[in-house]
């Protein structure tokens, strides 16, 4: 029973990055079509949660790999190439965003690389979740294909759905965090990126029994009236998201269409299971031994509620419409009284080189007790001689730091010093 | 089984990203304290100095998180990509190690970190502070853990072997393991080290050009950094020594490669050698007679080092790798607590702020602590080989079946993009010095400055 709760986390990763980093790609995506002037605030839409939204897939490819090492390593070298410019493309798009962000103003560069490498992810997923479905060859648990074996006319079809849908998401999303021009558009671009999603998951649906080399068991009745339900609940989203484009409240789009895509996965995950790779590796045979899969499941499970938890507080923290954010201005530093800072005066040359000479040996001295160098003699030392050393250097910093305060050198400089 | 040559690129597309990928970590958990302790005494006291501190080493901060972030991602995967055998072995014990690592760390700093980037005005600012200290705690956790499944590779404990897949038998001792207790505190001290010649190098910067608006964050600034320095390099030089000591006693051939001897009769210390591997011998090589001996705990000069020949060949790291990578770390080691003490000493004789040539030597040293952290690494690292698992799994038994093209491919592209990556942080993190902090409006003049800041 472990392994299915450990399978059951994978897809509740799964899907909450298929949502969330959903939504940030597809707004990326939906840059690329937005004027020169809202492609900034695109990206400052999302770049308060791409981080959070992005550690999903790590826990998807982590949890894969300590709950399903099987799955794992036939899955990641299978789909190599793909894979790799993924996490190039996501790189780029971190980049992007982060340079964006930081430059204060629009960049056009770095726009375009944000929402370009968007794009490239999204396609890259696309192409693994074809690869997946259409098998990758294994023997013994690892990989055994060739280069290319992920390319196939279903895996294109599978990344222009993948691309349908994280629009979807990012239109939804933006209907909820835009006012004005871009929220009025929205109603056309929502519906008409419904429609495609639809078609597209109905030609990936009758095209599955053909790519997939297993068998689809729609004549289990559990399972047939599990995966019917599943498309009538995307069915009934799919109208509310429909309906609600265009329309307050401004929310109701995303939830329908988080919902779409949840049932989606779920559709798939009750038409394959207990097969995770077809053909034919199910999660037994994937599965890590107990006492992983123990400790994976209740480490992972006791800490989601925290991790919700907070991940809802900060969305709650930045919910409503996008602003641009306004720094208050810092307040003012008292000025510096006294007369100019002047180092003491120095000491005569003899003095100074005896001074040096000491100063040398004592820091020598100093570099044999931290390494322990006097352990032989006797194994107190060391330890004793650190202490002593970071205690006297804290000392002096305490005492120093207190000295410089009180002689204003953390004080703005007098105009008078400012100018020489 | 994969062939010889996709094994050796597989090595070098891991070693070039794992490198990346630490030289932010390196900067980001230091700075992500700095910015916590910073935030926190402003919202306590009100003092806007430490408010100008925090807007100025977020903005590098940021981006430099960010690229972490991406980076450690291809980290996360690459496990998969190269080393499928690898992963499917292991993946019981380090992929739930990590697995902890991302629920508990990753989660943490990635949820607050757009609260602490961009909450200013939206959240109260005792909330911010709160959000400053769990982004650091998540980094610090995540060090932790990170440190633990490597720490396990280097001396396995607390398995057992079935099918050739390693099954946890005891996870305590797995998580807490004996090369554990030496290596993390080593690489804790380690990233707080290195960001603080970072942040101590760009205030000494400021004050060798005189930017007049930056100059009471650049004392401030250069003041804690040297602080925090003065008291760690001491303890970092003692817990390094005791991290080499275990290592020479669990990992003899690590031990062996770093000190650079092929014979057992060395009670010199090798600065330098050219090693000739296919013989077996130094080609070249320039020691200090006796401070071998001394450095293992003999006054005498007497004990002499172990060599590599003692160990077959098979079973042998790359002197190359392992010995200069053991002295770029301890070498930069030296002049950092050189340069700390010189630091405790400027402050005792009150000339801190007043001395060019001191504060032109730290900006030299901004970047000390990512060369020692990453000389430390390919020690680490390439003193384990031939294993990649010690003593259990053999790096060239570990790789996934792909083809020569494919890595080399993939490897081309990284080396490329990091190239490009790396140019680019850097002439950001220039640039943003450059710029300066945020101009601080400068108030009436306070007759006692010292009761003014204290309330």
């Amino acid at each position: 029973m472990l392994e299915y709760a450990g399978y059951a986390l994978v897809l509740f990763s799964l899907g909450m990055y298929v949502v969330l980093d959903g939504y940030d790609l597809g707004v990326g995506m939906l840059s690329l079509a937005a004027r020169p002037e809202r492609r900034r605030e695109y990206g400052e839409i999302v770049a308060t949660a791409w981080d959070a939204n992005e550690s999903w897939i790590i826990l998807v490819g982590v949890v894969l790999w300590a709950g399903l090492p099987g799955v794992y390593a036939v899955v990641v070298p299978g789909a190599y190439l793909p894979l790799i410019v993924m996490l190039f493309s996501v790189i780029l798009r971190g980049l992007g965003l982060e340079m964006q962000s930081a430059a204060g103003g629009y960049r056009r560069g770095w726009a375009l690389l944000f929402g370009g490498a968007s794009l490239a992810t999204t396609v890259c997923q696309g192409l693994v979740l074809g690869a997946v479905l259409t098998g990758p060859h294994q023997r013994n648990g690892t990989f055994h294909g060739a280069a290319l074996d992920w390319f196939s006319p279903y895996s294109v079809l599978c990344a222009l759905g993948l691309v349908a849908v994280y629009l979807l998401a990012g239109a939804a999303w933006l209907q909820d965090k835009t006012e004005g021009r871009a929220r009025t558009g929205v109603r056309r671009t929502g519906r008409s990126l419904l429609l495609v999603t639809a078609v597209m998951a109905v030609v990936l649906g009758l095209g599955l029994p053909s790519a997939d080399p297993q068998q689809l068991h729609l004549g289990q009745p559990v399972r047939a009236v599990l995966f019917w339900l599943a498309v009538a609940a995307a069915v009934a989203a799919g109208a509310v998201a429909w309906s609600g484009f265009g329309r307050r409240p401004d929310w109701r789009p995303f939830a329908a269409v988080a919902t779409m895509t949840g049932c989606g996965l779920a559709g798939l995950a009750v038409l394959t299971l207990p097969v995770v790779v077809p053909p034919g590796l199910s999660v037994h045979q994937a599965a890590a031994p107990h006492s992983s899969q123990l400790f994976l499941v209740l480490g992972v499970g006791l800490c989601m509620p925290f991790v919700l938890a907070y991940n809802i507080y900060a969305w709650r923290s930045f919910r409503g419409k996008y602003a641009d954010p306004v720094e208050s201005p810092l307040p003012p530093l008292p000025t510096r009284a006294q007369s100019p800072m002047a180092a003491p005066s120095s000491t005569g040359p003899l003095r100074t080189v005896a001074r040096r000479v000491l100063l040398v040996m004592l820091g020598i001295v100093a570099t044999a007790l931290s390494q322990d160098v006097f352990g032989g003699v006797s194994p107190v030392i060391g330890p004793i001689g650190v202490t002593v050393l970071g205690c006297a250097a804290l000392a002096a910093w305490i005492t120093g730091d207190r000295r410089d305060r009180r002689a204003g050198y953390f004080d703005a400089d007098t105009e008078a010093e400012t100018v020489s | 089984m994969a062939s010889p040559t996709v094994v050796e690129l597989s090595r070098w597309q891991f070693a070039i990203t794992a490198i990346f990928h630490m030289t932010f970590p390196a900067l980001t958990v230091g700075l992500s304290v700095l910015l916590a302790v910073a935030y926190t005494v402003h919202v306590r006291t009100g003092d806007p100095l430490y408010l100008q501190i925090f807007r100025f080493w977020k903005k590098i901060f940021a981006v430099g998180f960010g690229l972490g972030v991406v980076a450690g991602t291809v980290m996360t995967f690459e496990f998969g990509l190269n080393w499928g055998t690898y992963a499917h072995a292991v993946g019981p014990v380090i992929g739930v190690t990590i697995g902890m690592e991302v629920i508990t760390a990753f989660f943490l700093e990635a949820g607050f970190i757009g609260l602490m980037l961009y909450g200013d005005g939206r959240i109260r600012p005792r909330t911010m502070a709160l959000a400053s200290w769990m982004v650091a705690f998540g980094t610090l956790l995540s060090t932790t853990w990170i440190l633990s499944a490597n720490s396990w590779m280097q001396d396995p404990v607390g398995y057992r072997k079935v099918d050739g897949q390693f099954h946890a038998a005891d996870w305590t001792r797995i998580l807490l393991n004996p090369a554990f207790a030496h290596r993390f505190p080593h690489m804790l001290l380690a990233v707080l080290i290195s960001a603080a010649w970072f942040v101590g190098g760009i205030s000494a910067w400021y004050l060798v050009k005189n930017r007049v608006q930056a100059q009471p964050m650049a004392r401030r600034c250069l003041s804690l950094a040297l602080g925090v320095l003065g008291v760690l390099m001491p303890v970092q030089l003692y817990v390094g020594d005791g991290t080499a000591g275990f290592m020479g006693e669990h990992q003899l051939p690590k031990l062996e490669a770093f000190e650079g001897n092929w014979t057992s009769d060395n009670n010199g210390y090798n600065l330098l050698v050219i090693p000739d591997t296919g013989k077996g011998e130094n080609r070249f090589h320039v020691e200090i007679p006796r401070l071998g001996s001394v450095i293992a705990q003999d006054l005498g000069g007497t004990r002499t080092t172990p060599g590599l020949l003692q160990t077959p060949p098979a079973e042998r790291p790359n002197m190359w790798t392992t010995f200069y990578g053991f002295r770029a770390m301890y070498f930069t080691a030296l002049l950092m607590f050189g340069t700390a003490f010189a630091g405790v000493v400027l402050r005792v004789r009150r000339r801190l702020f007043h001395s060019p040539r001191f504060l032109k030597w730290m900006v030299w040293m901004t970047p000390a602590g990512i060369i020692a952290i990453t000389g430390g690494w390919i020690v680490a690292e390439t003193g384990r080989q031939p294993w990649v698992v010690y003593g259990q799994l053999r790096t060239a038994d570990a790789a996934s079946g792909l083809t020569a093209p494919e890595v080399a491919a993939s490897l081309a592209g990284f080396v490329l993009l990091y190239v490009t990556l790396l140019a680019i942080w850097a002439r950001y993190i220039v640039r943003t010095v450059k710029a300066g902090p945020e101009a601080l409006p400068t108030g009436p003049a306070s007759p006692d400055a010292s009761e003014a800041l204290v309330a």
